[in-house]
């Protein structure tokens, strides 16, 4: 079943650009990740799912209702934290709690203190004391406090220092465990790839590419190191599916893509000392599909 | 509730600085009067002296000012500016502040309609200027009846305290409307204060040119003017009508704008 359905939603601000034709789905109970550079469309696609702003054209569900007529039903089971987190002046971060709590039908005490001790946040504190990074934990625990069926992030590590970043994500695995689907938006490859099931790739307002990140990591290029005992030919590994072809004397370095099987009799005939085979990371596949695009 | 609720605590403070204000400046006008009464009708000689068009922006007029209720007449029209520029950006700002302050990613992705937020805003809005009101209807009749030695004119101020009222709902509406329709969130307030400046210039242009007679259903500073409400003995019903049709069509372009609206984030 699908918890998020995006048909072909389209947003533009007069000449400028939004999103165009923007189509995909999010299942239920995974961690859909939504990557690309800034300024690329994705704050503007999820602005338009919660209704802050009106689809141009288009359409999307999300537990199979209307993002625009069903907003307010909807909203009822979403947890939002946006990259950049505002509040209002001169609340504590309690009262703020219990603001956002109130917006729900429910009794969000106990899981807003269970949140609060595990990012480590003073209720106590004036909104306007905290830091960047301090606001963001009151954006966490403001959003998941209802314990939201899907949650949406919107670049949402920005400020958190590289522990609180490690218990968000723990926190995230876990609220995923229990059966909360996650649409997560970030520019930080790293981060998609350790947390997320499939991912899209969006581009100057452009879905580009629809995958699964294993699929995507796995139809990829390999990076292989190879050291040899003796002074190899320029030519040598100049091979079908071989790109990025570095040699330097009893080093080479290149990309190879295509049948494993190829290259591996073509090492095998040369005497190697020391050999190493990586998966490129979700970094370099990026820079690949970016660059492809550019090409056409 | 809990929206009404947190604007009304928002708005306690700067509520609580107006009213002070306003009792400074109801205590300090009568305060006046006090000498002014003594001099007898010499004061309206004086003011008949002046350049008309100094009476015109001062609201003069046709006003008794030997008489208590003339006298507090006079102190009604700046009441009644203040009262209206308070109206005016507490209107445009309870609309308008969520996008300026970027409040508005935590309010609108809670499980509310934006027709809820807005019944919400509007309503915080109107007991704030009931209030408003009443701490201006109460001083000044305890301050004008402290320093009236005649008959007692407490209605005389019970209706110009409603004429108040009724300019108060109008620039609370007509600028709410105003942050809902401009795109801007931080424009809202320079044009509603710019609405409300020129259609008082226009109420005094009025005063001075005669042939300006028409616009004085343009401008809601004629609607309620203090000369004609106590000597008329009342409320204009065209007046009073059009205020209403005035109000009615500023809720609905709010509603209207704001359901549709693509919040300024």
């Amino acid at each position: 079943m699908n918890v998020i359905e995006v048909k072909n939603l389209t947003k533009t601000y007069g000449k400028a650009r939004g999103i165009s034709d923007v189509s995909f789905n999010v299942e239920q109970g995974e961690i859909f990740g939504f990557i690309g550079p800034n300024g690329a469309g994705k704050s503007t696609t999820i602005r338009t799912l919660l209704s802050l702003i009106h689809p141009t054209s288009g359409s999307a569900t999300i537990f199979g209702k209307d993002i625009l007529k069903d907003a307010p039903e909807i909203k009822m089971d979403i947890g939002y934290l946006p990259s950049e987190v505002f509040y209002y002046d001169n609340m504590r971060v309690k009262d703020l709690l219990k603001y956002s709590a109130s917006f729900y039908k429910k009794d969000c005490r106990k899981r807003m203190n269970e949140l609060a001790e595990i990012m480590e946040l003073d209720l106590n504190r004036k909104i306007d004391d905290l830091s960047l990074g301090n606001k963001k934990k009151v954006g966490i625990v403001q959003g998941l406090l209802h314990e939201p069926k899907l949650i949406i992030l919107d670049e949402p590590t920005s400020g958190l220092d590289p522990l609180m970043q490690h218990k968000f994500f723990e926190l995230l695995e876990e609220e995923n465990k229990k059966g909360a689907t996650i649409l997560f938006s970030s520019h930080i490859l790293s981060e998609v790839q350790r947390l997320c099931d499939r991912v899209a790739i969006i581009k100057e307002g452009k879905i580009i590419k629809l995958e699964k990140i294993s699929t995507l990591k796995e139809n990829n290029y390999k990076k292989i190191h190879i050291e040899t005992s003796t002074e190899i030919g320029k030519d040598y590994f100049a091979i079908e599916g071989v790109t990025d072809l570095v040699v330097d004397r009893h080093k080479v370095d290149f990309l190879f893509r295509g049948d494993i099987n190829v290259v591996m009799k073509k090492i095998a005939t040369t005497h190697i000392v020391n050999i190493a085979v990586e998966e490129p990371d979700l970094e370099e596949i990026f820079m690949h599909f970016y660059e492809k695009e550019e090409a056409y | 509730m809990n929206i009404f609720n947190r604007e009304m605590r928002a708005n306690r403070k700067s509520l609580i600085i107006w009213c002070v204000g306003i009792l400074f400046i109801v205590g300090s006008g009568m305060a006046k009067y006090a000498a002014l009464s003594n001099t007898g009708d010499s004061i309206n000689k004086l003011m008949a002296d002046m350049p008309s068009s100094l009476q015109a922006l001062m609201g003069i007029g046709s006003l008794d000012l030997a008489t208590v209720d003339g006298y507090f007449g006079l102190l009604y029209l700046y009441l009644v500016i203040m009262a209206s520029i308070h109206a005016a950006m507490l209107g445009a700002t309870m609309i308008s502040k969520e996008e300026r302050d970027k409040t508005a990613e935590f309010l609108f992705v809670k499980p509310i309609s934006r027709t809820t937020v807005i019944t919400a805003k509007l309503g915080a809005s109107i007991v704030i200027v009931i209030v408003f009101n009443l701490v201006t209807l109460l001083s000044s009749i305890v301050f004008v009846d402290f320093f009236n030695t005649g008959d007692s004119v407490t209605a005389e101020v019970a209706l110009l305290m409603g004429g108040m009222f009724m300019m108060q709902l109008l620039f609370l509406f007509l600028s709410a409307a105003v942050a809902a329709f401009v795109k801007n969130p931080k424009l809202s307030i320079p044009i509603s204060t710019g609405i409300l400046l020129s259609t008082f210039i226009m109420s005094v242009g009025i005063d001075l040119k005669s042939n300006l007679e028409g616009l004085k259903y343009v401008t809601p500073f004629k609607y309620y003017e203090a000369k004609n409400l106590l000597h008329d003995g009342g409320f204009d019903e065209g007046f009073v009508v059009l205020s209403l049709l005035l109000m009615v069509g500023s809720i609905l372009t709010t509603y209207i704008f704001y359901r549709k609206r693509d919040l300024h984030i």
